[in-house]
């Protein structure tokens, strides 16, 4: 096959990876079922910095991640395969180009590359010291993560409104019935789901896609530490795109090329390894034909960009320095009432050094009750997930946040053992309760409560109402060694704002 | 090089300000609001005998006591329920015995034979209890599917076009639930079809005959449908003591909080704007505490029983007597006779009692 013909292949794996990509991301939405075919975190299964990133700051070997290898394998034998054939967002930053990106980055200093390099290197220094925060900037997981909390609910949010509107015209009922027919609760949800910090996340990830205005893949160039990761890796792959003796140093290769990695450099002009992507289109581009995939054993050249000693030390006290700051941060330190975890999880401290802020848990999650964290445990618990029963509860028939957990940082429990992981425990604030309070009958949360026992009881009172009657009213009290935190209690309280029965971490 | 733009701004902006126009007029035309219960009973009137409804209709608000459900025999409206006699279809119908499906048939054929409440070409929903994904239909917290599946087939057999079941759950999602409770494979073995009651379709209307509540957030379809049959298990529940017909049909709101202050008459409120043409109650198996979710396999009681009605009160008047106590002790029960919806007292209707051992 011709090198054109080859760069079709890149060109259709990509846009087959993708769709496979969004393919997960619709079929796990707020489905306690994984979907049909690969598991719905393979992606991140297949990520080496997530994988070595966890296995370093859990201090074990995770045999899910264990799927790293193979990218890690591609990786050594034909350089950064991921970034151009497989990463979604990567085909992403390939798809959105600027006319003016190519001009501008010429004027951008090949320097800056070391930034994706100290990244890496702080990322993993932290998670040597059993801080994974910095893997929010995995690319997989900032895909991910604002495809879950801003754009599919915004998607919805438009499907929804649109639906409202048409449903007030009769001759079109017919139709949007039988639309509803197709993709309610399959590619739809049938709750509405709403993420916090929704616009911050995706300021993030537009703000990266902007910066491809400054140059092509600008994140994947400059910022994006898997690209790094795989980039070292790639100095020492078997094949790599070497230039012949025909060159005439046209710079033809350079200018196509979508990461820049063409050396122009006279008398060094060459490809490097560490830059280039595998889009093979400066194979196709070259004018003599000759540049082609050749064996070699030979280390990449050390560029200008790669982290000198002094630089890969002060990453290395830049992580440790961040883990020992983020870790002594009282928002973490302390026992904060609202930091409430996923159902199996116990151990603040051993969840942190697991999760990989990949936010699957937040989009399989059925009542969208798992919501990114902000501070409640600190920086360095950014973006993982907290139950917030306001907003959801913890569905006693549902085990999928630990089922599609890529790291087992959210235990994968069978349902029976899931039905009693404790979460936290409920507390009735009897000042706002309706019927301790007021005296007005109500009893939601005993209702509601899923314990085969109820882990609310009912007892009678005589109470007096403000024109003087007297009644009876049940008033709930919780029975604490029963109750395991679910939520659905608070989500349900009738009371206005806060609930009068809230679940604090327990 | 400038390109050229395939169409220019003008003609753009031209065109969607034309469809716009377009669809803002016909946004326009006035909306039949076809889930006033007005049009439900006329329509569901003609070909069959709906007495309940339509007289409720007519006589909304004052005389309540003529809207009392007259039996099978539609120009009856006496103010006190008339008890049929004996020989001619029951007015209510309580099978015994251990195959649920042969009780659901027995049931509704003592009322007259599903025939009486389906023409051909008629669109039925069903309204189970499916209220949570918790729990398989052992634990008598979710309708038994057998029940719900023989009335899908019998409605079919008797040429209705379509046959949807729903629910809205408060525990997981409608899927799950669905499939949890047995009902989605059942209702799919016998023909029918599991509806999901998407948000964007819930309309608020009025309720003419409310008390307390007057406007509600309703799922349309429920209102329109052909005929409707609700179909709830007889269990316990915190703080009505029972959840049985009435107050089954709070799955088809969206908002129910609102139902929690004055539950009691609320749930009459609901009953007077939905009124479920048949009233099947399954008590093969009873939740007798720690309703309405359940979860402990002691307290299910198996009755081997099914009650129906066409009159939602009587039915859950007659289902409080499995539990030891009467109609009046269930606060919805009252008020919903009190509305003129059905009779509480079982006194003097003709119940017929079938034993198929």
């Amino acid at each position: 096959m011709s090198w054109n013909g080859w760069r079709r292949v890149r060109q259709s794996v990509q846009i087959l990876f993708f769709a496979f990509y969004i393919y997960l991301i619709f079929a796990v939405v707020q489905q306690r079922v994984a979907p049909p075919l690969a598991s719905p975190n393979i992606f991140f299964r297949l990520d080496p910095l997530s994988a070595i990133g966890a296995m370093l700051a859990s201090r074990q070997w995770i045999p899910k991640l264990g799927l790293a290898l193979a990218t890690i394998g591609l990786t050594i034998i034909i350089g950064r395969v991921w970034c151009g054939w497989i990463c979604p967002l990567g085909s992403l930053l390939e798809w959105v180009s600027f006319r003016k990106a190519r001009k501008r980055a010429v004027s951008i200093s090949p320097r800056w590359r070391l930034v994706k390099y100290f990244l890496l290197a702080t990322s993993l220094a932290a998670a040597l010291f059993g801080g994974l925060t910095l893997l929010v900037l995995d690319p997989i997981a900032i895909f991910t993560r604002t495809l879950t909390t801003a754009i599919l609910p915004a998607i919805f949010y438009a499907v929804n409104s649109i639906e409202t509107a048409l449903y007030h015209l009769n001759f079109l009922i017919p139709v949007l019935d039988g639309f509803e027919g197709l993709v309610r609760g399959t590619v739809l949800p049938v709750e509405q789901p709403a993420f916090t910090q929704s616009l911050a996340i995706a300021a993030l990830f537009f703000g990266l896609i902007a910066l491809n205005l400054l140059a092509h893949r600008f994140w994947c160039r400059y910022l994006c530490p898997l690209g790094a990761l795989l980039g070292l890796l790639s100095k020492v792959s078997l094949f790599r795109p070497l230039i012949g003796s025909a060159c005439t140093e046209c710079t033809r290769c350079a200018i196509v090329c979508k990461p820049g990695a063409v050396d122009t450099t006279p008398a060094n002009f060459h490809i490097m390894p560490s830059e280039c992507t595998v889009c093979l289109d400066c194979l196709v581009n070259c004018k003599p034909a000759d540049i082609s995939f050749k064996f070699s054993l030979k280390p990449a050249p050390r560029q200008e960009f790669d982290l000198s000693r002094r630089q890969a030390l002060g990453a290395l006290t830049t992580g440790a320095a961040g883990v020992l700051l983020l870790g002594t941060d009282l928002r973490l330190r302390q026992d904060n009432p609202w930091r409430i975890r996923p159902p199996g999880v116990t151990d603040e401290d051993t969840f942190l050094s697991a999760c990989l802020r990949c936010s699957q848990c937040m989009k399989i999650c059925p009542t969208a009750a798992l919501q990114p964290a902000l501070t409640e445990a600190g920086l360095a618990g950014l973006w993982t997930p907290l139950v917030v029963p306001r907003v959801g509860y913890c569905d006693y028939g549902c085990t999928a946040c630990g089922q599609v957990c890529p790291s087992g940082a959210i235990p994968r429990l069978p349902l029976e053992e899931k039905r009693l992981a404790v979460i936290g425990k409920a507390s009735i604030d009897h000042n706002r309760c309706l019927p301790w309070a007021s005296g007005v009958p109500c009893i939601v949360c005993e209702e509601m409560c899923p314990t085969p026992q109820k882990s609310i009881r009912l007892e009678e009172a005589q109470v007096v109402d403000s024109s003087g009657q007297t009644s009876t009213v049940q008033r709930p009290s919780v029975l604490r060694d029963l109750c395991i935190g679910c939520g659905i209690c608070e989500h349900d309280c009738p009371l206005e704002g806060v609930a009068a029965i809230r679940v604090y971490n327990a | 090089m400038k390109r050229r733009p395939p169409i220019s701004r003008r003609t753009f902006l031209k065109l969607t300000a034309t469809v716009a126009a377009g669809a803002a007029l016909a946004g326009c035309t006035p909306k039949q609001n076809s889930s006033l219960p007005t049009e439900t009973a006329a329509t569901g009137a003609t070909p069959t005998v709906l007495p309940s409804a339509t007289a409720g209709v007519i006589a909304t608000e004052t005389t309540p006591a003529e809207t009392t459900p007259a039996g099978p025999n539609p120009t009856e409206t006496a103010s006190n329920p008339e008890p049929s006699p004996t020989t001619g279809p029951a007015y209510l119908a309580v099978t015994h015995g251990p195959d649920p499906a042969r009780l659901t048939r027995a049931a509704i054929d003592a009322l007259g034979g599903m025939a009486s409440f389906v023409s051909s070409g008629f669109d039925v929903i069903i309204k189970p209890n499916i209220c949570t994904d918790y729990h398989p239909p052992e634990y008598a917290s979710t309708t038994n599917p057998i029940v719900v599946g023989t009335l899908v087939s019998m409605c079919l057999e008797a040429g209705a076009k379509r046959v949807r079941v729903m629910d809205y759950p408060f525990g997981g999602t409608p899927q799950s639930a669905y499939e949890i409770s047995g009902i989605a494979q059942a209702v799919e073995a016998a023909g029918g079809e599991m509806h999901i009651m998407s948000r964007p379709k819930y309309t608020r209307v009025d309720i003419p005959q409310g008390k307390d509540l007057t406007k509600v957030e309703i799922y349309p379809d429920i209102l329109e449908a052909d005929l409707l049959i609700n179909v709830p298990i007889a269990k316990h529940h915190g703080s009505t003591r029972l959840t049985l017909g009435c107050k089954n049909l709070m799955g088809v709101i969206l908002d129910r909080n609102l139902m929690h202050t004055n539950l009691s008459q609320r749930i009459a409120d609901l009953t007077s704007l939905v009124r479920p043409a048949l009233t099947v109650v399954d008590a093969v198996r009873i939740l007798t505490n720690h309703g309405p979710t359940g979860g402990d396999l002691a307290d299910v009681k198996q009755l081997d029983t099914v009650i129906a009605s066409r009159d939602i009160v009587a039915a859950d008047s007659y289902a409080t007597t499995l539990f030891g106590l009467t109609g009046a002790d269930i606060g919805y029960i009252p008020a919903s006779a009190e509305l003129g919806l059905g009779t509480m007292d079982l006194s003097n209707i003709n119940i017929q009692e079938i034993n198929l051992g």
